[in-house]
């Protein structure tokens, strides 16, 4: 049963992480009526996972042999261009941020970027979502006694776990300040994308579209990635027991080549420490 | 929205077009069971260098996930499903692979050699 919900909670963790962020990003930006955008997004990534978990459940052939897979690395590789985009957008106004929020708010809304935090949204769901329904709905196949109806609940209960650990993200998101929350999460989301960057890599390997090779390393003694740690750290720094040369330098290429897009210019520029903090003072 | 259209086709057409193709009838299908939560044959052995086919049968009624951090494969089975996985050619070596909705008891390994 802990097994059980340890396997939700891992699953779904990811999705509630980026749901907290899109949310908390447009509270942020004064933008709460459009949460919708957010739960659309994720409902209709749902209603994916539920149509793909239907599909490998029912069918089978080549199509079903491959098509998930093929899918699945899409998916990543889209997550990977949106987060990056949207943590692009984010650095760039978290330095221009001198107090006027309002103003930026506006800004905000006029760019319109509400159908890139949904897409986000439904990227997060969709990512690890047909996993879990397949997951829980063998589950329910095979509860037919107390202790098989205990697991039902419990894989429940991960998936909720999960979704508490989104509000919580929500709710601290909320009292930083905006320029502060745009650095933070500019980072995490680096982080992240970094991390999914070289998971799609893996997929990509064990596709054959990139060379298989051998774990440069082999760290699983000492934090394996599917324990609880390791997976949380794997979602959010995009830790690898035993990574390949590829998905390495893939990783820290990504982290090199994007965060010094964003954040090469204020190294050099003088530090606009200063007004940042007088913003967060409020 | 115009201005991500075209890289998010161009990132789909090079997903379809980098996909494999299904499995090549040249490729060895070596089949793998999986009942009361455990894999049988719990160890495969294959040749090094050649891409093989791992006709994945679900005997249970719950779902299992095939999972390879060694290969990078992820693979859900629903319950009393096959599902055919293409493995690309290995080095000589030893592959773990465990059944990550019941790790306890769902162990194997591939040996290539």
């Amino acid at each position: 049963m802990g097994a059980t919900f340890l396997i939700t909670l891992r699953e779904a963790f990811e999705a509630a992480l980026l749901l907290g962020l899109v949310y908390t990003y447009l509270d942020k930006t004064g933008a709460r009526r459009h949460f919708t955008w957010v739960s659309v997004g994720g409902a209709l990534g749902l209603a994916a996972s539920i149509a793909m978990g239907v599909a490998v459940a029912y069918f089978s052939g080549p199509l079903i042999d491959l098509g998930p897979d093929v899918i699945g690395a899409g998916v990543i590789f889209l997550a990977v261009i949106l987060l990056t985009w949207h943590a692009w957008w984010m650095q760039r106004h978290a330095r221009g941020i001198r107090g006027q929020v309002e103003r930026r708010i506006d800004e905000a809304r006029s760019t319109q970027r509400l159908w890139m935090v949904g897409l986000i949204a439904f990227t997060g769901v969709f990512r690890e979502g047909a996993e879990t329904v397949i997951f829980l709905w063998g589950l329910m196949a095979e509860a037919t006694s107390a202790a098989g109806w205990g697991s039902v609940v419990a894989g429940v209960a991960g998936v909720v776990a999960a979704g508490t650990l989104g509000w919580v993200i929500f709710r601290g998101g909320q009292r930083l300040s905006l320029a502060r929350f745009f650095t933070v999460t500019t980072v995490l989301v680096l982080f992240l994308a970094a991390g999914l960057f070289s998971t799609g890599i893996g997929r990509l390997q064990s596709l054959g579209v990139l060379p298989m090779m051998a774990p440069l390393w082999d760290t699983s003694w000492l934090l394996s990635d599917s324990s609880a740690v390791g997976s949380f750290l794997a979602g959010l720094l995009g830790y690898r027991a035993r990574p390949s040369l590829l998905e390495m330098s893939g990783y820290l290429a990504y982290l090199l080549v994007v965060g010094f897009v964003m954040f090469g210019g204020a190294w050099r520029r003088p530090a606009p420490a200063p007004a940042v903090r007088a913003s967060a003072s409020r | 929205m115009k201005a991500l259209a075209a890289p998010l086709t161009a990132l789909l057409l090079a997903g379809l077009a980098l996909a494999p193709l299904p499995a090549r009838a040249a490729d060895q299908e070596i089949p793998l069971t999986i009942e009361k939560n455990r894999f049988e044959p719990a160890e495969i052995k294959v040749k090094a260098g050649a891409p093989f086919v791992l006709v994945i049968t679900n005997k249970d009624k719950s779902a299992e996930e095939f999972e390879s951090k060694d290969l990078k494969i992820e693979k859900v089975i629903a319950g009393g499903k096959t599902v055919k996985v293409k493995v690309p050619a290995l080095k000589a070596g030893t592959y773990k692979f465990v059944g990550e909705y019941h790790e306890a008891t769902a162990q194997g390994r591939i040996v290539a050699e």
